[in-house]
């Protein structure tokens, strides 16, 4: 952890205070923390905030429903469940940029199978990656059908902490199979979803590959994130300083949020699975 | 009354449950006894509702519960996990039931109160199941059964997740909340002892079919089957093979240490404070004995019994074999 986390941290804290770029002949020279009031004036990187926070919320937020309702499907018992189950880890399996690649033929305008749909059902053309206030959802889409696999995997392993014997109690009450999801399911089932919105969320927060290959930022940098931002200042600008102080600000804003959520859920005991 | 016709379930081709025959009376107890597997739970969960039966039918006030919905059977059932809702507090577990069957809430709160005090959780009202104690658990199992106001109580091996001690201290508790009530009871499990001392009578279940109704007494003086013999009274019978090709049993507590017997020797024993097992062996096998005297491992003793206290047994179909 120190090597791999702690030092890089700590050097990405003192570059962040210097310049580093080819002005300087790439050498650091201090620069009074005109990095970060250079940051406080960004727009791009503020936008480049809010999209990643937006990538992240939407994108989550799809996945959790989708995967719950995916992960009760498949607790039941049917016929062909194995295979599915099987399937439908594949999205997950697969390498990002491979998927990615294979999403933006999908989405392409106007030679992939979702555009010629659109046209034979005689609609005007999506350009869902051309189209600045549209790209954000190929993204989401994107990563949706990516990762909704894992966390139907966790909520599907804490639906099998949920004795049987609950739910026929439920019934000897004279409970619906429809109430017993309000209430046994969800109230069980909160631990595992906040862990996954937590891990989840601090994934997509740090988004970089999909949309890279996907749209590369674009167009007009509608769905960059700060990670590529950070890339960006780096590997094109040559601004290291910069750089460090993009990577150590968005690093510092999601820890904030996923901390503060973890440390109060840890309290409330959320997190804690129960006993019956 | 509780009746079960001929009940029958089976899984695929696999009978787990055929012929079931019982009645249980009103007032009455009757445990269903046998071994993991024999398909005790399944009857439960059957006349519960929980499960359809493939064979014959259940009959509970001379009603049959035929196409009845498991919610609307009266069914006052304690799961062998106790099943109490592990997010919900004593009170709201006890309460789910009430409001889902639309009860007005000054009735259900008089009610619930009435039973914390009859199973003694006033004060663990506001605890959720896993701040309790498994007698405390087992207690909150038993008053929603009771709240229930059942027809029928079920109880799945309610007292199997307890240990020695608390069992012993439950015993008591359950006859006063549950047996001595005027509803039937059917009670499930795999101890033989929790039955002979809490059921009226026992039926004794293998694979999925009855070796034996009757009474503890009945049970223990007269086995109907080999199985039963060995399956009541423990420390267990022993066996003895004869010429005639009968299987001969005799109880460990029926042997007596007797110098012209035949001789058996020490190989072992076990204190059991009022007396000690005697693990003996001799030409016929080995015989375990219950006496008080005290003999050293290695010494040969006498041993003999009377012939009356001798259960035979036919080797093939292992029934029970009338000597005159």
């Amino acid at each position: 952890m120190a090597m791999v986390f702690g030092w890089p941290m700590l050097r990405y804290s003192w570059l962040s205070m210097h310049a580093s770029s080819v002005l300087t002949g790439l050498e650091p020279v201090s620069n009074q923390g005109a990095n970060w009031i250079r940051l406080l004036e960004d727009a791009r990187f503020w936008q480049d905030a809010v999209q990643t926070l937006r990538f992240a919320a939407l994108s989550v937020g799809l996945e959790i429903v989708l995967a719950l309702a995916m992960a009760l499907l498949l607790d039941q018992s049917w016929r062909g469940r194995g295979v599915v189950r099987a399937l439908s880890l594949l999205p997950w399996a697969l390498p990002t940029t491979m998927m990615a690649l294979g999403w933006r033929w999908i989405f392409n305008t106007p030679y992939g199978p979702l555009e010629q749909m659109a046209q034979s059902a005689g609609l005007s053309p999506l350009n869902l990656l051309s189209n600045p206030d549209w790209t954000w959802l190929a993204t989401v889409i994107a990563d949706v059908w990516k990762t909704t696999p894992f966390i139907t995997l966790l909520l599907l392993a804490g639906l099998q902490t949920i004795p049987d014997d609950l739910y026929s109690a439920f019934r000897l009450e004279g409970g619906k199979t429809r109430q017993a999801l309000t209430a046994i399911t969800l109230p069980l089932l909160t631990p595992y979803i906040l862990i996954g919105i937590l891990f989840r969320t601090a994934q997509a927060a740090g988004v970089f590959d999909l949309i890279q290959v996907l749209t590369g930022g674009g167009p007009a940098g509608s769905t960059e994130s700060i990670a590529q931002y950070a890339y960006l200042n780096a590997m094109r600008f040559l601004d290291f300083g910069y750089s460090a102080t993009v990577m150590l600000a968005g690093f510092v804003l999601l820890s904030l949020v996923i901390f503060t959520a973890a440390v109060l859920l840890q309290i409330s005991g959320l997190l804690r699975p129960l006993k019956s | 009354m509780l009746k079960l016709n001929t009940l029958g379930k089976r899984y695929g081709s696999r009978w787990i449950l055929r012929d079931l025959n019982l009645e249980v009376l009103t007032g009455e107890c009757v445990a269903l006894l046998g071994p993991s597997g024999c398909g005790k739970s399944t009857a439960l969960r059957l006349i519960a509702g929980l499960e359809h039966p493939d064979e014959g039918g259940i009959e509970l006030e001379g009603r049959s519960l035929d196409g009845i919905p498991a919610e609307r059977r009266r069914i006052g059932m304690v799961f062998q996990s106790y099943a109490l809702f592990p997010h919900l507090s004593v009170r709201d577990n006890l309460d789910l039931g009430l409001k889902i069957r639309g009860m007005a809430p000054a009735k259900r709160r008089e009610q619930i109160d009435a039973v914390l005090s009859t199973v003694q959780l006033v004060n663990e009202a506001d605890r959720r199941p896993e701040q309790l104690s498994g007698g405390q658990r087992q207690r909150v199992a038993l008053g929603r059964a009771l709240l229930r106001n059942p027809s029928v109580y079920l109880l799945d091996e309610p007292m199997s997740n307890l240990d020695a001690q608390l069992r012993d201290e439950l015993r008591p508790e359950l006859r006063r909340l549950i047996l001595q009530g005027p509803q039937p009871v059917l009670y499930v499990t795999h101890d033989q002892q929790e039955a002979m001392a809490l059921a009226d009578r026992i039926a004794v279940l293998r694979n999925g079919r009855i070796e034996q109704i009757g009474t503890p007494q009945e049970l223990y003086l007269k086995p109907a089957t080999r199985f039963v013999a060995g399956f009541i009274g423990r420390p267990q019978i022993n066996w003895l093979k004869k010429t005639n090709g009968a299987c001969i049993g005799i109880r460990p507590e029926h042997l007596r240490p007797d110098e012209n017997g035949d001789r058996w020797r020490l190989i072992g024993r076990e204190w059991l404070g009022a007396n000690q097992l005697l693990l003996m062996e001799g030409a016929a096998g080995q015989l375990q004995m219950l006496c008080s005297a005290d003999f050293q491992p290695g010494e040969h003793l006498g041993v003999s019994w009377s012939p009356k206290d001798e259960h035979h047994f036919d080797p093939i179909s292992e029934k029970r074999l009338s000597r005159s």
